[in-house]
């Protein structure tokens, strides 16, 4: 096998990875906590931009050369996303679900308007390059380089998933589903389940901007744009096609979405002449968005999600008579507000 | 600060309100948040455009400029032909997506998702169809005539205040005086207690699609004319959409146009005090502002 | 019993519930002739209040059948119910808060034919002169006595041949208890058919004709209203719950 491709493959699964730990974080927020984050590009950017700004050299015209080690990028990133999605949180956890969703969307705008006019800070449109890499040292062989770093997420995707299960089983995480399965409980709970929660929302943020860094220094190079609604879509469909509410469907709709979607982009290069590129790209996504809806309508468990853990979501079974449904679709519905 | 900054902001404001008032309506009556809202402001506008290139090759006459205004009759034909094509388009996504999703009694939380996703597919579909760049209805350009106070307005902007202004009480009417109102603010309240008392949920939803699609194509339209016409233009409203319908209160009308009004003169300050780049925050600062003071916004129920 | 057809309401071994596996109401037979006064009691968890809204269509219906007169309403939808002459006063949230006490009667009023709505909204507003007093006033203002008042006062505008209520006196004072009471007996005897779920058993068997007992979803007993107050298997079938002459539910 050639050490192109073993290179190339590594470098694909290394970027899946990163979108892994994106999923395993909404996860935290979504399938574990049922809080809807519909911002994820912006905790991912917090994530990215911090790292960088503590570890890139000194820039003119923009702050800079902290000159940090990586691991502390890594850090800063995800201690800043999870400050942030403390604060979005406590403002929002107690109202409707859809608050937060709009919050959160507000915070991802604000964000990537942010990054792209606070120049001195986040280098504008232009970004921040020169983001030191891990194993720098063997940039110079494909192979060694791109396994390395392959391994490095590999280690972070399995520490964070023995992490997170480990937590998921843990007098925390048991009060945690209680409170997602139950709103007796929860109500009973009274002040303390805006806690588990808030807490759970700013873990899941922390891990995303985690996910932020760890692509950052992987790729080297970061820019606005890089973190578009898009990136939130890409996110929500993988959780939503691997199993949300289940680890490792997170992990696998990343991989699979991730493999899909590059393949189709691949696949869109190859045929289609440069001047109708965007358009095929417009294309690809309205399949995808397509396709979503498709899930969310015929298997909203998505592909290992767990009957149960969803069901509390999505409702119950159909009732009998067609007469009575649409009364009881509202009565539910309003239920659920 | 000139005075200006009132006439923007009113302009900008009334499409904003438009496009709020069909939100605050589905928000209150579907109870959820429709992220794909704004995507019935861009097909809208594309809507009437693509009905006015018809008209305007059949008889370039339709394209000359009624009056002081930059637009030839070509496009308030375009403009109700646009509201009744998003009307469909909103009630055949119903019937596609949010209204199977009813069926399975799927929570807020999932109809929120598939209408983000469903946003996506329409803005990026418009995309393919149109590419992304701008587009206009009409090349002829307009003077700003003075009002007095230092102040100026094209016809074209006047335009669009007056229809905002008279579409807002006409919905008003709409809610306060008529049956269907009625059905619309008892299903909003409570749809169990509305079946029981004799309203048609179904025939209430479907208005409900139909009056929101339709205020967000004339808001669309309107910034058409007033700007420019691309894909993205819905998905930047978007935020000041929400932020205006929770200010004003979900389920008030006369709430979400006031607030709409509220930020577009907000956008338009801050537009003068700190520069352009920084608008789309304008509507999130609000946002944030509302949640912290008074989540059920200046009309709203307290929860 | 009086022949079927001028049954204003008959169900036949009703069965319905929330869930598909899990009955509540397990087979009830029951009927309403023309301007009788029947009370549906129980204790709790009978499944009295599911038994109503099931037939008012907001529960659903396993299998049976439930007909107004002739005509089968077992699968017809909960809006239409109503036009076919069933009106149902829900136990809670049984008015529009937000709505004006005319807007209120007004969208009740809504399915009638144009020439009717006028005509019968002024002979409910002399019925209920409280209402007529300030008809712009948000029914939200309303005290619980006159919420009930106006939720009934919803109810008869279509001049309903059955007029069913779910536990009206809930929530209320002793006072207002029988005064919506005798209110609810003046209206049965202007010849409006009233079927009545209630948990307090001495006022509801003071103005009914009939009684109905429901224990775990099924009828144990049913007889001449009168009769029952006395009667010693009523109180055996209250074994552990509630006793008689007590108001308001906690």
């Amino acid at each position: 096998m050639s050490v192109e491709l073993i290179a190339y493959v590594a470098f694909f699964l290394t970027m899946a990875l990163t979108y892994a730990i994106m999923c395993l974080g909404l996860n935290v927020q979504w399938g574990q906590t049922g809080l809807f984050n519909v911002g994820v590009a912006g905790f991912v950017a917090i994530g990215a931009y911090v790292s960088a700004l503590l570890t890139t050299p000194d820039t003119p015209d923009r702050l800079g050369g902290f000159d940090m080690p990586i691991m502390v990028g890594w850090l800063g990133g995800a201690l800043a996303a999870a400050l942030v999605s403390f604060l979005i949180g406590a403002l929002t956890v107690r109202l409707r679900a859809d608050y937060l969703a709009i919050a959160t969307f507000g915070v991802a705008v604000t964000v990537q308007l942010a990054a792209l006019n606070l120049q001195s800070v986040t280098g504008g449109p232009f970004g921040i390059g020169f983001i030191p890499r891990p194993f720098a040292g063997s940039a110079g062989n494909p192979l060694v380089f791109s396994l390395a770093n392959l391994g490095l997420l590999v280690a972070t995707v399995a520490v964070l998933y023995l992490g997170l299960e480990r937590l998921l089983r843990s007098p925390w995480g048991r009060v945690l589903r209680a409170i997602r399965e139950d709103e007796a409980a929860a109500r009973a709970l009274g002040k303390n389940a805006t806690k588990f929660r808030l807490q759970a929302f700013a873990i899941g943020g922390g891990i995303m901007g985690l996910a932020g860094a760890a692509q950052a220094h992987f790729i080297g190079f970061i820019a606005p744009d890089n973190y578009l609604p898009m990136l939130t879509f890409q996110v929500w469909a993988m959780l939503i096609v691997g199993g949300s509410g289940n680890n490792r469907g997170a992990i696998l709709g990343a991989v699979l979405v991730w493999g899909i979607w590059a393949a189709s982009a691949a696949a869109i290069s190859a045929l289609f002449p440069p001047a109708e590129q965007a358009r095929a790209a417009a294309l690809q996504i309205v399949t995808i968005g397509v396709a979503l809806c498709a899930i969310l309508l015929l298997r909203p468990r998505g592909i290992l999600g767990e009957e149960r853990v969803v069901s509390r979501h999505i409702g119950g079974v159909p009732m009998k008579s067609g007469a009575e449904q649409e009364i009881s679709e509202e009565t539910s519905r309003a239920g659920n507000a | 600060m000139t005075a200006q900054v009132i006439m923007d902001g009113l302009v900008t404001g009334s499409m904003i309100g438009l496009g709020a008032i069909g939100v605050t309506l589905t928000y209150s009556i579907l109870r959820f948040a429709n992220f794909a809202h704004g995507e019935f402001i861009s097909w809208g506008a594309y809507f009437a455009l693509a009905v006015v290139g018809l008209l305007g090759g059949l008889s370039g006459a339709l394209l000359a400029p009624i009056g002081p205004f930059s637009f030839g009759w070509a496009l308030p034909i375009g403009t109700v032909a646009a509201v009744l094509l998003a009307g469909a388009l909103a009630l055949v996504v119903d019937a596609l997506l949010f209204g199977r999703l009813r069926a399975n009694r799927s929570t807020v939380i999932i109809m929120v998702m598939a209408s983000f996703g469903a946003a996506l597919s329409l803005r990026s579909l418009l995309e393919f169809i149109f590419t992304s760049k701008p587009v206009y209805y009409t090349k002829a350009l307009q003077i700003a005539l003075p009002l007095g106070g230092g102040i100026r307005a094209t016809p074209d902007q006047l335009l669009s205040l007056a229809v905002s202004a008279v579409l807002v009480l006409a919905v008003h009417m709409l809610l306060t005086r008529t049956a269907i109102g009625r059905s619309m603010r008892a299903v909003s309240e409570n749809p169990a207690l509305a079946g029981v008392v004799g309203v048609e949920v179904r025939k209430v939803i479907r208005t409900v699609w139909l009056l929101g699609a339709g205020l967000a194509a004339i808001a669309g339209v309107s910034a058409g004319v007033l700007v420019q016409i691309r894909p993205q233009m819905g998905l930047d409203l978007l935020l000041p959409l929400f932020a205006s319908a929770i200010l004003g209160g979900i389920g008030s009308v006369p709430g979400a146009m006031l607030a709409g009004l509220i930020v577009g003169l907000a956008e338009a300050i801050a537009v003068q005090a700190i520069g352009a780049e920084w608008r789309a925050a304008v509507a999130f600062a609000i946002l944030v502002l509302v949640l912290l003071v008074r989540p059920q916004g200046l009309f709203g129920r307290a929860e | 019993m009086a022949d079927p057809s001028s049954n204003v309401l008959s169900v036949r071994a009703l069965v319905a519930g929330y869930e598909r596996d899990l009955p509540i109401v397990r087979g009830v037979d029951f009927s309403v002739s023309s301007g009788e006064f029947v009370v549906i009691l129980g204790p709790n968890g009978a499944g009295k209040s599911t038994f109503v809204k099931a037939i008012a269509g907001l529960v659903p219906i396993h299998s049976g059948s439930a007909a107004l007169g002739s005509f089968d309403i077992t699968n017809v939808a909960a809006h239409d119910k109503i036009r076919h002459g069933l009106a149902f006063v829900p136990q809670t949230e049984n008015i529009f808060a937000t709505l004006s006490i005319s807007d209120n009667l007004q969208l009740a009023a809504d399915i009638l034919p144009r020439g009717r709505r006028g005509t019968r909204i002024a002979e409910i507003y002399s019925m209920f002169p409280d209402l007529a007093a300030r008809p712009s006033l948000r029914a939200g203002q309303l005290s619980g006595g006159q919420r009930q008042m106006l939720a009934v006062a919803r109810a008869l505008v279509v001049d309903p041949s059955v007029l069913i209520l779910d536990e009206p006196s809930a929530g209320l004072s002793p006072k207002i208890v029988s005064e919506v009471f005798s209110r609810l007996k003046a209206i049965n005897q202007a010849n409006v058919t009233v079927v009545l779920v209630e948990q307090n058993v001495k006022a509801a068997l003071a103005i009914a004709d009939r009684a109905v007992i429901l224990v775990e979803g099924r009828v144990r007993h049913e007889g001449p209203a009168a009769s029952l107050a006395d009667d010693p298997v009523v109180a055996e079938l209250y074994l552990g719950a509630r006793r008689e002459g007590e108001g308001a539910r906690p």
